[in-house]
């Protein structure tokens, strides 16, 4: 029986591979099974090639997993378009729309011999089932339930909830599509082997979200009371969450005209007092670049979230790349610093979006959330947040003895003043991008500005010591160790807990504060490495550049980047690092190394 | 939320100035349009603390520093978008937003009829000089064709957009004109302006005394304004109200243009009522 199942479906955009990949990633979830659907679509609305993977385990999914353990084909041609996003190997088991033939020459079928390779003719059924080849996936359904343990009855239910209000004849065919896949798989078994083992039994209550939900949830639980932005594949849903909630919290969201706009709005919101945020993609933050300079200069509160995507320019819009690091750490000019988070998975959106709010009110400063497509759009089955642990932080307000001689940029030990807002008495004052003394009036004497530049940097400081922004595992004094972000983390968490299950000393540090760079935190992590890989995707390995310029690194020092849509594979890593432990010593530093394809 | 207070004490004009000293050439329009907008302000009833006072990058846009109020002195282009997110988080706030011709139709020009749509209370003063004053005299938007400044030495070969029309044309409720030379006219124009439910335009002919024309200048416009009251302007009529504005340029016009008599909703009460909707919805 399976432990972990990986399942890739392609097909054109109409096929709907991707709403069956719900309806199983639903079904699982309600059988007690952990599980991740990724989705990858070409960039086009509909008649374009459409793909999920969906990983289903018994026990933690970190990752969408490497190679496919069960390919299904709905058209070849569509399929292949994925590349290596849907890797074919030796024991990957492939199913085929028969109309379209056997596998074409260059179809990444592995070694072929020990596949199992069904052609199954899914339109045909279709077609004799529902009387139309719209049902094609209801059918492909009945298939995954018969072939590999997914819940009939769960998956009958799903149908029921999203044809039901289609009316009944629609409802029915997709029934009968659906059952007629089943006895398809029945009768042509597979065999016990891949089924999915029991699953273990769930002690909590688990929810099937993506990133981009929980970044929405939790800018509403941190008190978020005013979004502006405008829509950008892959952050839109953020705003259309936003946009049926945030009125009953007693905020407001405004579809801006662009991008800068969308920012400003936050901006003027922040400046009347509320907690604000937008959230963009690449192509908008480089647009919010002068924007989020004003806030820092004005040193008002703002969560800006960037769910990156391939780039430069236009680049991938519905692909994942860790490619923005630089421009959310440097794209404003002037010299300033603001702080960057990033979630290391579905889940943790959550509480590093909170943690955002948390850090730009008490240090009221812009904070960039780097999220990416990946975790944005991919749906996993978590666990209900528990928010109990979780604090808030509202901004510094001044006193009534402030308010009575009142200035706005006091230099304090801290270098965080008490912020006013409009409505409050006393509170008046000049905000402005222009340089400017204590009180706001603007000011461009080069002592005043080296005092303000100053203080708008060191109140930063104690971001350095978050410890708790730290994600550490593995053996604290590994000669050998790994860094990774973002939707990465969880490819490189898998290699090394296999790694250490075969008795390789490793340990894994994956920052959740990505900027300012944590010298010390990093420093004390590298102390006993001989080597350290860090294992991010984008062509020039932006972290490992970054930490270059903020830490001392260890001797062995090596970037393993891939760019963007390239998965990496946890068992391609897993091996990396056991080659690297055999030739310990005589690996040689190089500036890049590429993974092996 | 800070609700107006219920009888708030009288504040004088006076109230309204900072101690910070203007940057302002002597001479430059900008003082008359200061002066004139802390009466607009005074005679408003709205303490200081309950005004937002917003603007973009110019010589023009450091009035809000000028006034007590809040103010916020923002990047070039940019005041419209600011000044809506402050009335969206906080409707009972009295909102201005100011700024010059390059700041709201050069840089800013696409905020403008979007800003003019969605029609949140606002006012937006637009203090027009015709030039790029604090980069010393090049051409702007507004600048008439044929005009040599530093950056069109040989004249200038583009036609300048007429900020009346463009405003009357994106459908705003309130469009009005007014000259520092008339500082009383000016305070009674943007009070109107305030008062108006809805964003409302006023373009504000204030000189560049150092770089501008000699027939802009304001002892100039005492002779040149043509009050649209003494014209026999009917101000709820939008075509007519169109028909001046095309003078813009050659003809000074001060006085509303068009006042919409009967204002729609604004953005701000479609805010509250969503609120309100979605909270007993959610009761």
């Amino acid at each position: 029986m399976l432990q972990n199942l990986v399942i890739g479906l392609a097909g054109s955009g109409g096929d709907g591979v991707v709403s069956a990949g719900e309806s199983l990633i639903a079904t699982a979830a309600r059988q007690g099974y952990r599980a991740m659907l990724t989705k990858s679509f070409g960039s086009q609305i509909r008649g374009g090639e459409a793909c999920c993977r969906l990983r289903v385990s018994t026990g933690p999914v970190l990752n969408p997993g490497g190679e496919l353990t069960v390919a299904v084909v709905l058209n070849w041609e569509d399929f292949m378009r994925f590349g290596p996003e849907l890797p074919i190997g030796a024991e990957t088991a492939v199913i085929h729309e028969a109309k379209f033939g056997p596998p074409p020459a260059g179809a990444p079928i592995g070694l072929g011999l020990s596949s199992v390779v069904r052609a199954v003719p899914v339109e045909a059924i279709a077609l004799a089932a529902a009387g139309t080849d719209q049902a094609k996936n209801s059918v492909v359904l009945g298939l995954m339930a018969g072939w590999f343990g997914f819940d009939p009855d769960g998956i009958r239910e799903g149908i029921r909830k999203r044809f039901g209000y289609k009316g009944d004849d629609v409802l029915r065919a997709n029934e009968r599509a659906f059952s007629a896949g089943l006895v398809h798989a029945q009768a042509d078994s597979l065999g016990e082997r891949w089924k999915l083992a029991p699953p273990v039994p769930a002690s909590t209550r688990r929810v099937v979200c993506d990133g981009n939900d929980l970044c929405a949830a939790a800018a509403l639980f941190a008190g978020c009371k005013f979004f502006g932005g405008y829509p950008i594949t892959p952050a839109t849903e953020i705003m259309q969450i936003m946009q049926k909630k945030i009125w009953k919290h007693g905020g407001s969201l405004l579809q801006a005209e662009d991008e800068i706009a969308g920012i400003g709005a936050a901006i003027g919101a922040s400046f009347a007092g509320r907690k604000a945020m937008t959230a963009t993609s690449g192509p908008g933050l480089s647009l919010m670049a002068e924007m989020l300079g004003l806030a820092s200069a004005a040193e008002l509160p703002l969560v800006c979230v960037d769910v990156q995507r391939g780039g430069p320019s236009t680049g991938m819009p519905t692909k994942r790349e860790q490619s923005d690091l630089f421009a959310a750490a440097f794209s404003s000019h002037g010299d300033t610093v603001r702080p960057i988070l990033a979630p290391m998975d579905v889940a943790d959106t959550y509480g590093v979006t909170v943690e955002a709010f948390n850090i730009a009110e008490t240090y009221q400063t812009p904070v960039i959330v780097l999220s990416d497509q990946e975790i944005a759009q991919r749906k996993e089955v978590i666990d209900v947040v528990d928010t109990t642990g979780l604090r808030l932080v509202d901004r510094l307000a001044p006193t009534d003895a402030e308010l009575a001689a009142y200035t706005r940029f006091r230099f304090t030990d801290s270098g965080i003043s008490a912020i006013s807002h409009p409505g409050m008495k006393g509170g008046g004052y000049l905000a402005a991008g222009i340089e400017h003394d204590e009180s706001g009036a603007p000011n461009s004497n080069g002592t005043m500005h080296a005092r303000m530049s100053e203080k708008r940097l060191r109140k930063l400081d104690p971001l350095q010591r978050r410890r708790d922004l730290f994600f550490i595992e593995g053996d604290p004094e590994a000669a050998l160790g790994l860094v990774s972000w973002g939707s990465v983390a969880g490819i490189a968490l898998e290699a090394v807990r296999a790694a250490r299950a075969e008795g390789i000393a490793v340990k894994l540090l994956v920052p959740k504060l990505i900027y300012p760079v944590a010298t010390e935190i990093y420093e004390e992590f590298f102390a006993p490495l001989q080597l350290c890989l860090v294992v991010e995707q984008s062509q020039q390995g932006q972290l490992h550049r970054l930490l270059r310029m903020w830490t001392t690194v260890p001797e062995e020092f090596i970037s393993l980047t891939r760019c963007g849509a390239n998965p990496i594979a946890p068992q391609d890593l897993l091996e990396q690092i056991r080659s690297l432990v055999k030739t310990a010593g005589v690996v040689h530093p190089r500036a890049t190394v590429p993974l092996r394809p | 939320m800070n609700p107006p207070v219920a009888n708030p004490p009288p504040c004088s004009p006076k109230d309204f100035r900072s101690g910070l000293k203007p940057i302002w050439c002597p001479g430059c329009g900008d003082y008359g349009v200061l002066a004139a907008v802390c009466r607009a302000l005074a005679a408003s009833g709205r303490p200081p603390h309950e005004v937002a006072f917003v603007s973009g990058i110019g010589c023009s846009s450091r009035i809000p520093g000028y006034t007590t109020a809040y103010g916020f002195n923002t990047v070039h282009g940019r005041a419209l978008p600011i000044a809506q997110g402050i009335k969206m988080a906080d409707p009972n706030l009295l909102v201005l937003a100011a700024g010059g011709d390059g700041d709201g139709f050069s840089i800013g020009g696409g905020h403008v009829p979007h800003a003019v749509r969605r029609n949140m209370d606002m006012t937006y003063l637009l203090m027009d000089n015709h030039i790029y004053g604090l980069t010393k005299g090049q051409l702007s938007p507004t600048t008439a064709r044929g005009t040599k400044t530093p950056s069109s030495v040989f004249g200038s070969i583009e036609e300048p957009v007429n900020p009346l029309l463009y405003v009357l044309a994106y459908g705003a409720g309130f469009v009005a004109q007014g000259v520092p030379a008339d500082i009383d006219g000016l305070a009674r124009i943007i009070g109107e302006a305030i008062r108006y439910p809805g964003f409302a335009f006023v373009n504000i002919q204030s000189p560049c005394v150092t770089f501008g024309e000699d027939e802009d200048q304001v002892k100039v416009q005492r002779t040149r304004m043509r009050p649209l009251a003494a014209e026999g302007h009917d101000s709820a009529n939008r075509l007519k109200a169109m028909e001046l504005a095309q003078h813009y340029g050659s003809v000074l016009y001060t006085g509303v243009f068009y006042r919409n008599p009967n204002p729609p909703a604004t953005y701000d009460s479609e805010i509250r009522r969503l609120q309100a909707e979605s909270k007993s919805h959610a009761a």
